[in-house]
Order: C-alpha cells, then sequence, then structure tokens
C-alpha cells in the first residue's frame, strides 16, 4: 500500500502525458478530470489508513519494491519507511494535494494544456510523496530532484513567454546549487557509515561513528540543500520569480508542500543536528534573518502573488527557526498549520485574479468585499491565522516557535521572530484591506467563479481555523498532541505558564498593531509605495539582490565563456597547434629554395655533404 | 554462423557493403542491405549478451595466425568492458540507418558499413596490431563523411581532425611495435596480443614512455583539454550520423583504450600520470561547460557537453575504486545513448530548418509537442537528471570522488551544476518562447519515434532499475580492478 502512494501518481502522470501527446488539440476534460484529481483523492484515502495504521500501534511501516543498485558496499532499494513524521506530511499533502487538484480543474479549465498541467501535477505528487516517502537518502534525494523538474516545468507552464522559463530556470539552477551541496553531504554520509547499509535507520543507529568535524561538514552541507528547496538567503531569488506560473501551482508547490521539504529534511536528520547544536543555531539564525527579510519586502510589494511569496519565505525561516533550536515538533507543526493558511490565501488570491481577469496588482483592486463575498471571508479567516491571532491555526505554531527562541535565550532571533510577527499582520493585513475594503478604483466586470474554485477554499478555512488546535500546549489546556504523535528528538525547555502567557500576548497585541495600522492605512485609499526615500526604493527593488546576483555570478560566468571563445582556444590551444604547422610549412619553403634547379648550388651542396662526411670520419679515427 | 560469431559480426558490414558495391546495387536495395546487415549484427550481438557468463573473463575467443614471421596473430574476443561498447555499436546502428532513409547518396551509406566495422573491430581486437588496423580503418570514413558530405569550413575541419589524430595513432604506432620487439628481446618470439605482453616487465623509463605513447592517442581521441580543438569544427562539420557515432562510440573507445591496454599493460605507470590526468579531467569537466554556455550552434555545444563527460569518465577510471569504475563505465553507456538521442534530435531540426543556430529556433514546444519532448528528454539526461541512467553514473562517479579525495570530491560534484545551465538555457532559447523561423515545424512523425523510443526507453531503465543492468559487468568489473589495485599495491 505504501509503495501504491508513491506510484500510483507517477503511472497517472504517465497516462496522461500519453494521452496527452496524443492528440495535443483534443479536449478530453472529462477524462483529464478524473485521471488528474481521482489519484490524488485515492492518495488521500491511502494516506489516511497508512496513518491509522500507525495511530493502532505499529511504530513504522516499511516496503521494498525492488532493489535499485547494488555494487561494493552501495546497497539501494527503492524503499518506503512510513515513520509518524513521514505520516503527518503524507497526510497534509494528499489531503490538501486533493484539493488543490480540484481547485485546479476550475482554474484551468479554459487552458488548452489542460491534460499537460495535470500530468505535471500528478508527476509532482509522486515525486513530493517520494521525498517524503524515501526509506534512504538516495531515494530521497531522487524525490528532491524530481519535485524539482515539476516545479521547472509548471513555472514555465506558460512556455510562449520567455520571461516564465527564465523564472523557471533560475529556479532550477538554485535550487541544483543547494543539491549540489546535498549530493555532497550524501557522498560524505556514506563513505563514513555506507558499509553498515545506508538507510535512515541504520545512518542513526551508527551515528557516532563519524567524527565531530565531518558531522558539522554534512549538517551544513544539508542544510545548504534546504536552503535552495526552502527559499532561505541567500537562496531565496528564485521564489518571488516562481509566481510566474498558473495560481494552484503557486498554492500547491511553491507554499503548502514542495519549499517545507527543507524543513522535512532537517527533521529527518535530526539524528544528525542534535548532535551538532552550533550548526543547529546557525540554522535558526538564516531563518530568522530571513524571516525577517521577507517580511521587510513583503510590506512594500504591490504584485499579490509576490507579496504570498515574501510571506511564505518568511514562514520558511519561522520553521528553521524551530528546528534549528532543536524544537523539531514545533518546526513540523508549523509546516502543518502553515499549509493549510497559506494554500487558502494562494488559492484566494488565484480566485481573485481570475474574477478580475488575471489583474495581479493589489492597487488595481479594491473594494472587492461586497462582490466576492465567500473568498473574502475565507481569506479573512487565513489572515487572521498568518497573523498569529488565537484561536486560528497559526498563533499555536508560530506561539510555539517563539517560545522555544526565548527560553533557549536566543534573543535576537527571538526579537527578529517577533518583529516579523509584528510586520507579518502589517502586511497581510495591507492586502486583505487593499483588495477588499479599499475604495473601487474603476468598475469590475467581475468572472464568475465555478463552484470547483470555491468550494476547496471553505474547507481549508475550516482547517486554518482548527488546524492549530491539534498541537494546543498545557498553558492553554492542550497537550501538545502532535508533538507527542511525532516524538522527535526535541530539546526539553523548562518555563513557567507565566512566560508563555507574556509572549503570547505581546504576539497577540503586536498582530493587532500590525491590523490596526494596516486598517488605517489602507482600509480607506489605499496607494501604491512610491521609490520616494532611499529605503523604500531599497526595499521595492528588493534590495538589489537580483542585481547583485546577476552582476557576481552570471556576468562572470558569461564573460568566462566569451573569453575561451574568443581567446583561450583559438588563440592559445589552436594557437600551439598552428604554429607547428606554420614551422612546417616555414620548412617546406626553406627547403623548397635550397631546390633551385641551379646546378652550382647542388654542386655546392655536395661539396659540404663530403666535407661534413669527411670531418666525420677523421674525427672518428683519431686523426683531428 | 555460432562459431565464429565476433568475426562474423565484426565483418558482416563490411561484407555487406562490398557484395553490393560489387554488383553495384541501385540505393534502395543499398538502403535496405545496409539496415538489414545492421539488425542481424544486432541479433548476433544480442545472442552473444544472451550466452555471455559475467564471470567467465574473456569469452567467444578466436585466435588464429596471420602473419607468422612477425607473430601477429588475428585474435578477438569479448568481455565486459567490450560486450558494452560492442552493444552500444549495434544498438545504435539501426537507428542511425532509419534516420538516414532519404538519403540518396550511396558513398554516405558504403561509409557507414565501413565504420561499423572499424569500431567494432576496435572493441573486439586483443591483438595490438589489429586493433590499430581497425583504429585507423574507422578514422577513415569519418574523414570522408565530414570532407564529402559535411557543411561549412568542412574539408579544413576534416583535416583538422585527421592530422591531430594521426599524430595520435602515430604515437600509439610506435609503442606498439616497440612492445612487440620487447617480446621478441625476453622471449626471443614475436607477439602482440595483449596476454603475452602483460608477462613483460620493463624498466620504469621506458614503460613511462610506452604509456606515453598510447595515451596521447587515447586522450586525443577523448578529448581532454588542450588536445581539444579539432572536436568542435568535427562535429560542427560532420553530418549526423557521423556525429553519433563520434560523440556515442568514438570518444568511448579513447576511454575503452586506457583501460584495456593502459591499465591491461602498465597499471603501475598509470598511477604516475594520474594526478596530471585527474587535473585535466576536471579542468575539462568545467572549462567544456562553461564554454557551452556561449555556444550558438547546437551541434558544437553539444560537442563541448560530450568533452564534459567524458572528461568525467575519464575522471573516474582514474580515480580506481569501485564505485567510480562503475560510474565511470555506467556513464560510457547512458551518456552514448543521451547523446544519440540529442544529435539525432539536433539533426532533425537541421532537416526541417536547415539550420542549427539557437538565435534562428524558438517556440517549438507551441508547435511540435512530441518533439518538444523528447528533445527536452534527452538534453535532461545528458544533465543527468534523476529517473535517467545519466544520475545513476554521476552519482557513482562523485562517490568514488569522495572515496579518494574530499577536494576532488567537490570539484567532481560541480558537474550537478555544471551541465544545467547550458542545457536549460539552451532549451528556453530552442523549444519556449515565440518562434523565430517563418516556417512551420512539423512534429515527428511515426518512423522517427520508432526510432527514437528505443534509447528513451533504455535511458528511463538504465535511471530507474540499474540493478537490471549492474549485474552483467560488476564481477567482472571488480576482478579487473583487484587485479589493477594488486598490481599498483605491488610497487609501494
Amino acid at each position: 500500500m505504501l509503495s501504491l502512494i508513491v506510484v500510483l501518481p507517477f503511472l497517472s502522470a504517465l497516462l496522461l502525458a500519453l494521452v496527452y501527446l496524443a492528440d495535443t488539440k483534443s479536449k478530453r476534460y472529462a477524462f483529464y478530470t478524473i485521471v488528474g484529481v481521482g489519484t490524488p483523492a485515492i492518495m488521500t484515502l491511502l494516506s489516511f489508513s497508512v496513518g491509522y495504521q500507525l495511530l493502532n500501534g505499529s511504530a513504522t511501516i516499511h516496503h521494498t519494491l525492488f532493489q535499485w543498485i547494488d555494487i561494493g558496499d552501495f546497497n539501494i532499494s527503492v524503499a518506503f519507511m512510513a515513520d509518524r513524521l513521514s505520516v503527518v506530511m503524507i497526510s497534509f499533502i494528499t489531503f490538501i494535494g486533493t484539493l488543490i487538484h480540484i481547485y485546479a480543474a476550475g482554474y484551468m479549465k479554459e487552458d488548452e494544456g489542460y491534460g499537460k498541467f495535470f500530468s505535471y501535477f500528478n508527476l509532482f505528487m509522486g515525486s513530493m510523496l517520494l521525498l517524503v516517502l524515501a526509506d534512504n537518502p538516495i531515494m530521497m534525494f531522487i524525490g528532491w530532484e524530481l519535485v524539482g523538474l515539476s516545479s521547472y516545468l509548471l513555472i514555465g507552464f506558460y512556455h510562449q513567454n520567455s520571461d516564465n522559463i527564465t523564472a523557471a530556470n533560475k529556479a532550477f539552477i538554485l535550487n541544483r546549487v543547494g543539491d549540489f551541496a546535498f549530493i555532497m553531504a550524501l557522498s560524505l554520509l556514506f563513505i563514513n557509515v555506507g558499509a553498515e547499509g545506508f538507510t535512515f535507520d541504520a545512518i542513526a543507529a551508527h551515528i557516532s561513528m563519524i567524527d565531530h568535524e565531518t558531522l558539522r561538514l554534512i549538517g551544513i552541507l544539508l542544510f545548504i540543500g534546504a536552503m535552495g528547496k526552502s527559499a532561505q538567503i541567500p537562496l531565496y531569488v528564485w521564489l518571488p520569480d516562481a509566481m510566474a506560473g498558473p495560481t494552484p501551482v503557486s498554492a500547491l508547490i511553491h507554499a503548502a508542500t514542495m519549499v517545507t521539504a527543507g524543513v522535512y529534511m532537517v527533521a529527518r536528520y535530526s539524528f544528525i543536528y542534535v548532535e551538532i547544536p552550533d550548526v543547529g543555531l546557525f540554522i535558526a539564525s538564516v531563518g530568522a534573518a530571513s524571516a525577517l527579510f521577507a517580511a521587510i519586502i513583503a510590506s512594500y510589494q504591490s504584485d499579490i502573488k509576490k507579496i504570498l511569496a515574501y510571506s511564505t519565505m518568511s514562514q520558511l525561516g519561522y520553521m528553521f527557526i524551530a528546528v534549528g533550536l532543536g524544537a523539531y515538533s514545533s518546526g513540523i507543526f508549523h509546516v502543518f498549520t502553515h499549509a493549510f493558511f497559506k494554500a487558502l490565501l494562494f488559492m484566494g488570491a488565484g480566485a481573485v485574479i481570475i474574477a478580475l481577469h488575471h489583474e495581479q496588482n493589489i492597487f488595481k483592486m479594491g473594494g472587492l468585499r461586497k462582490h466576492l463575498k465567500l473568498v473574502y471571508i475565507t481569506m479573512f479567516i487565513a489572515t487572521l491565522a498568518i497573523s498569529g491571532i488565537p484561536p486560528f491555526a497559526g498563533f499555536f505554531s508560530k506561539d510555539a516557535i517563539l517560545v522555544t527562541a526565548f527560553v533557549s535565550e536566543h534573543y535576537i532571533i527571538w526579537g527578529a521572530g517577533t518583529l516579523t510577527a509584528l510586520l507579518t499582520a502589517f502586511y497581510m493585513f495591507r492586502l486583505l484591506f487593499t483588495v477588499f475594503h479599499s475604495q473601487e478604483k474603476e468598475k469590475h466586470a467581475l468572472v464568475s467563479l465555478p463552484a470547483s474554485m470555491t468550494k476547496p477554499l471553505v474547507v481549508l478555512a475550516f482547517g486554518s481555523a482548527t488546524a492549530g488546535l491539534l498541537g494546543v500546549n498545557e498553558a492553554y489546556g492542550g497537550n501538545s498532541a502532535i508533538n507527542t504523535f511525532l516524538s522527535l528528538p526535541d530539546i526539553k525547555l523548562h518555563l513557567s505558564h507565566a512566560t508563555e502567557y507574556m509572549i503570547g500576548g505581546l504576539n497577540v497585541i503586536l498582530a493587532l498593531l500590525g491590523m490596526g495600522l494596516a486598517y488605517k492605512l489602507f482600509a480607506g485609499n489605499a496607494e501604491e509605495a512610491e521609490e520616494n526615500t532611499f529605503f523604500k526604493k531599497l526595499v521595492i527593488n528588493k534590495f538589489y539582490i537580483d542585481e547583485l546576483y546577476d552582476f557576481l555570478i552570471v556576468k562572470p560566468l558569461l564573460g568566462m565563456s566569451d573569453l575561451i571563445e574568443k581567446f583561450i582556444d583559438p588563440k592559445i590551444f589552436d594557437g600551439f597547434i598552428n604554429l607547428n604547422v606554420r614551422a612546417y610549412l616555414g620548412a617546406a619553403v626553406l627547403f623548397g629554395k635550397l631546390q633551385n634547379g641551379k646546378v652550382r648550388y647542388y654542386a655546392l651542396y655536395i661539396l659540404v655533404g663530403v666535407s661534413a662526411i669527411s670531418c666525420y670520419m677523421l674525427i672518428k679515427l683519431g686523426v683531428l | 554462423m555460432m562459431h565464429n560469431i565476433l568475426t562474423n559480426i565484426i565483418f558482416l558490414p563490411l561484407l555487406t557493403a562490398v557484395i553490393l558495391g560489387v554488383v553495384r546495387a541501385p540505393i534502395k536495395i543499398l538502403k535496405f542491405g545496409a539496415f538489414f546487415s545492421s539488425v542481424l549484427t544486432l541479433f548476433l550481438v544480442l545472442w552473444v549478451t544472451y550466452h555471455f557468463d559475467p564471470h567467465g573473463g574473456m569469452q567467444f575467443i578466436q585466435h588464429s595466425p596471420w602473419i607468422k614471421s612477425t607473430g601477429i596473430t588475428y585474435f578477438v574476443g569479448v568481455d565486459f568492458l567490450s560486450l558494452i561498447m560492442l552493444l552500444l555499436i549495434t544498438l545504435l546502428m539501426p537507428p542511425l540507418y532509419i534516420y538516414m532513409m532519404h538519403e540518396e547518396r550511396k558513398g554516405y551509406w558504403y561509409n557507414m558499413m565501413l565504420l561499423q566495422t572499424g569500431v567494432t573491430g576496435a572493441v573486439l581486437s586483443l591483438d595490438l596490431v589489429l586493433f590499430y588496423l581497425f583504429w585507423e580503418t574507422m578514422l577513415l570514413p569519418i574523414f570522408i563523411m565530414i570532407g564529402k558530405y559535411g557543411n561549412g569550413m568542412h574539408q579544413y575541419n576534416a583535416m583538422k581532425i585527421i592530422l591531430m589524430t594521426i599524430l595520435g595513432s602515430m604515437s600509439m604506432l610506435f609503442s606498439i611495435m616497440y612492445l612487440g620487439y620487447m617480446h621478441f628481446e625476453v622471449t626471443g618470439i614475436w607477439s602482440f596480443a595483449i596476454e603475452d605482453l602483460t608477462n613483460i616487465i620493463f624498466d620504469v623509463e621506458t614503460s613511462i614512455w610506452l604509456a606515453a605513447g598510447f595515451l596521447l592517442a587515447f586522450i586525443i581521441k577523448i578529448p581532454l583539454v588542450g588536445f581539444h580543438t579539432w572536436m568542435a569544427p568535427a562535429y560542427g562539420s560532420a553530418p549526423t550520423p557521423a556525429v553519433v557515432i563520434m560523440s556515442s562510440i568514438m570518444a568511448k573507445l579513447g576511454i575503452y583504450g586506457i583501460w584495456r591496454f593502459g591499465f591491461g599493460l602498465f597499471e603501475t605507470t598509470l598511477m604516475y600520470y594520474a594526478p596530471v590526468i585527474i587535473v585535466l579531467a576536471l579542468i575539462g569537466l568545467i572549462y567544456y561547460a562553461i564554454r557551452a554556455i556561449k555556444e550558438e550552434n547546437l551541434r558544437r555545444m553539444f560537442a563541448y557537453s560530450s568533452g564534459s563527460h567524458l572528461s568525467l569518465i575519464a575522471l573516474g577510471l582514474f580515480l580506481t575504486n569501485i564505485y567510480a569504475w562503475s560510474g565511470s563505465l555506467y556513464l560510457i553507456g547512458t551518456h552514448a545513448l543521451a547523446s544519440a538521442g540529442i544529435f539525432i534530435m539536433i539533426g532533425l531540426i537541421y532537416k526541417r530548418f536547415k539550420t542549427v543556430h539557437i538565435s534562428d529556433l524558438g517556440g517549438i514546444a507551441g508547435q511540435a509537442p512530441i518533439f518538444a519532448f523528447f528533445f527536452a528528454f534527452f538534453a535532461l539526461s545528458i544533465a543527468g537528471l534523476p529517473g535517467t541512467g545519466g544520475f545513476v553514473a554521476e552519482l557513482l562517479i562523485i562517490i568514488g570522488a569522495f572515496k579518494t579525495n574530499i577536494w576532488i570530491g567537490v570539484f567532481t560534484a560541480v558537474t550537478m551544476i555544471s551541465a544545467m545551465v547550458y542545457v536549460f538555457w539552451m532549451l528556453q532559447r530552442t523549444l519556449f518562447g515565440t518562434a523565430r523561423n517563418t516556417c512551420s515545424f512539423n512534429d515527428l512523425n511515426f518512423r522517427e519515434i520508432i526510432m527514437l523510443l528505443p534509447l528513451v526507453i533504455l535511458l528511463l531503465l538504465t535511471g530507474i532499475a540499474p540493478s537490471l543492468f549492474t549485474p552483467m559487468f560488476e564481477p567482472q568489473l571488480s576482478a579487473f580492478l583487484q587485479d589493477t589495485l594488486h598490481a599498483i599495491g605491488g610497487l609501494k
């Protein structure tokens, strides 16, 4: 059954691709929908039943499909493992994935690439589940790469526009930079403990065989891989551009699932990270910096999807704070709650974009509250959730992270996280108020939305409101159910309820402050930010990081390519060869001159020759 | 027929060519004959593969005297290494003939048959003189195909490839002659068979010079960086079938040569050269990849790409551990399939648009989705995407590199990124965006799909289930490696 969850979407992707390629022009709407949406629905049921088995006692479920390779000690199988961590992941991935597939059936209905879209979408689901359910690091890496491929294909889905492909390339290549580090980490891991078997269980059992220095190196390299996939500083620049893909893609891949793979990886390798807390602190610092940095940029963006993209990056920063500081369960908990409200926000944004004929600038929307009531209400709930207003989901997961930072006495990280919480409420309500409350600038001729696009919003809104209840801790009268279930090697913290209430209260006050500020500025007459001060100019242009990349990496690389083409190859390597050729030709000309047909010259050569031989013989005979 | 099966495999194409030539067969029969000979050869090779014993060492041996006075023999046999090369050659020929179906110039067909005999003979020969003979035989058709049927500055480029390759061949010939003479000196009889020559013990200096003679020939063929300036012009000018053979087979023969003759005859001496070659290979890996980024001509771009991957194979070969060696062997196979695929696709672009310049292309995916799928698939296989065989090979080589030395490992892992950069930028400008060419682009037809499908399926199989293929070569490869390590260890 475990294998089926992974194999099924790949098969369905293949089937859809074949049918689509057989005749790209014909519309097989019903077929594509049934196969495309039906597959994740079946997977959801399968995932839930696996989860049910785990709840009823079995610790982990292993299943080996076949042996992948066996060379030397390198013995890898295509094998899957469902433990508590992966089962939490697959449950929400398949569930939210199915909702987004249903949504996409409405969103993409008119698109001529409808079949292709679902083929890619199912390919993504398969790859993501391979990543999560992998029993060994190599299979995880393959899933890791394939989600990157599907992300590339889907970002560049509207391939007629070359800019979209640029965005897709950027995403893939930056991810590959992370993968470069990832594969080095795997190789190091393998040559150190691979002889004892190379599954997660085996590595965890023999982790003490690796010396501390190597382990730190492995930890850092793995995290660089996570940086690429989960869009953390400095490998984040692809995520905002990735919004070029259709909105369901942004909701599924660039908000709810794929980008959280980095967090999942750190939790999966928690047996390494508990040994190296200093690397963990580095991870948390990068997370905190990314969270704050992205929140600042989000506060000045005008494109609805870009705001959400930066918001995703910022929330991922929170998750890395948690896993970096050793609170793995809290990190995964935030992954879980975030999937609900961020998917909802993206789908709501997509609904607005469709309703307004593909308008993405929030300052050209305005006053949609009356026209898109359902979208408004559901997005309002999601915004409350992400801003951390209790009792919505985000409050509990974010609170757990900030409490960890505070109690483990990393006050700078805690401060950055708290400031980010304020900014989060501000930019999210800025978005909400501008789109739904502010004055209508122009009359909108709205497109009506199909039910397949609105119903999933309601389900997710329900999730956004209640998902947090799974992780309510003692201070708020719960029992941290999700932490207990996950049973990851979390750090143990001792804190009083008073501290809890203080931090929780502060967060709520800050969130309300951000909300109030946003209401004051944007609920009436919303104006797009102008580049009138140095700081604003810097932020609106995203700190010129793209330009910096261009200057530091792209330009030198192209320059080097030019240098080889124009100078090194023709002048040095070919130059050397041509030098020989010319010398050879020169010798030929010289010999040609000697052979000039004049007898007296030939007589001279004979004379020279005979003299030389005579001299030689005389020397040899010892006469001279 | 099955008694001298290797001889039949080698000479069947040549024999067909001779018969067809003598009866001055019309072009239709010529096409059919060539195709038929390639399919028949394929069946013979599959028969050999089926009866091949993975533990059996050199098999299907045929050894008969040829020129008795100097001990030159006709000596052929097949082991894991030659079997893989043999399979690649014979698998690629039928698709290439299908590709050439509308080619009306007779010389083209005769050359291809001669070429097949040349490369097949080279991988099966176990006598150095015989090997040399086939090694030169395969150069001739390539020279003619570039010079006569090529494009661009094809005559100049044909001259360039022949001169540079012959420089290597000459140095190799010298080493071969000297080896035979050494055998005569030591034992009193002439012999050029590898199994006899391995027993001779040289002094260090002689060995270094003799090995250099072989290495120069193979390094030019691969080519490692610095010996590569013939490559891009030759690939750029050659007609598609010749490019496929050059990149998929002949470049790998350079690797094959080092493996068979280098490690067979001079293991310890090769370790003396190893640092230089490892450095050259690492430079080449990155150098070619960077050069490919701005290349406008698709054929030349993938010429550099080929150079980059062959550097990686050469690197794995000199790392002498089981992971790197398996990876190199695996990459020989998967890269041959992928590069054959991509060069055929480029040929199909040329057939449609009469150009292979990226700036003239664009928007193909919109007009021809099936073509775009195949093209992207082969390009990504070259870049080593998981799910295709290239990934398995690269992974093994990277692990092998880390096993040797962490810094070599780091530089080897760059292969993860280097190919992606030019491949993805190229895909963007050819398949996507808006069409810059006004003529319409026909999608693949049935014949073309049939021709490409075997390559796709093999690439997927090698990527998804490597365990189907590894048992075929693993036992002999480890034994060979043990011998080599033993010999190297003996020096220390």
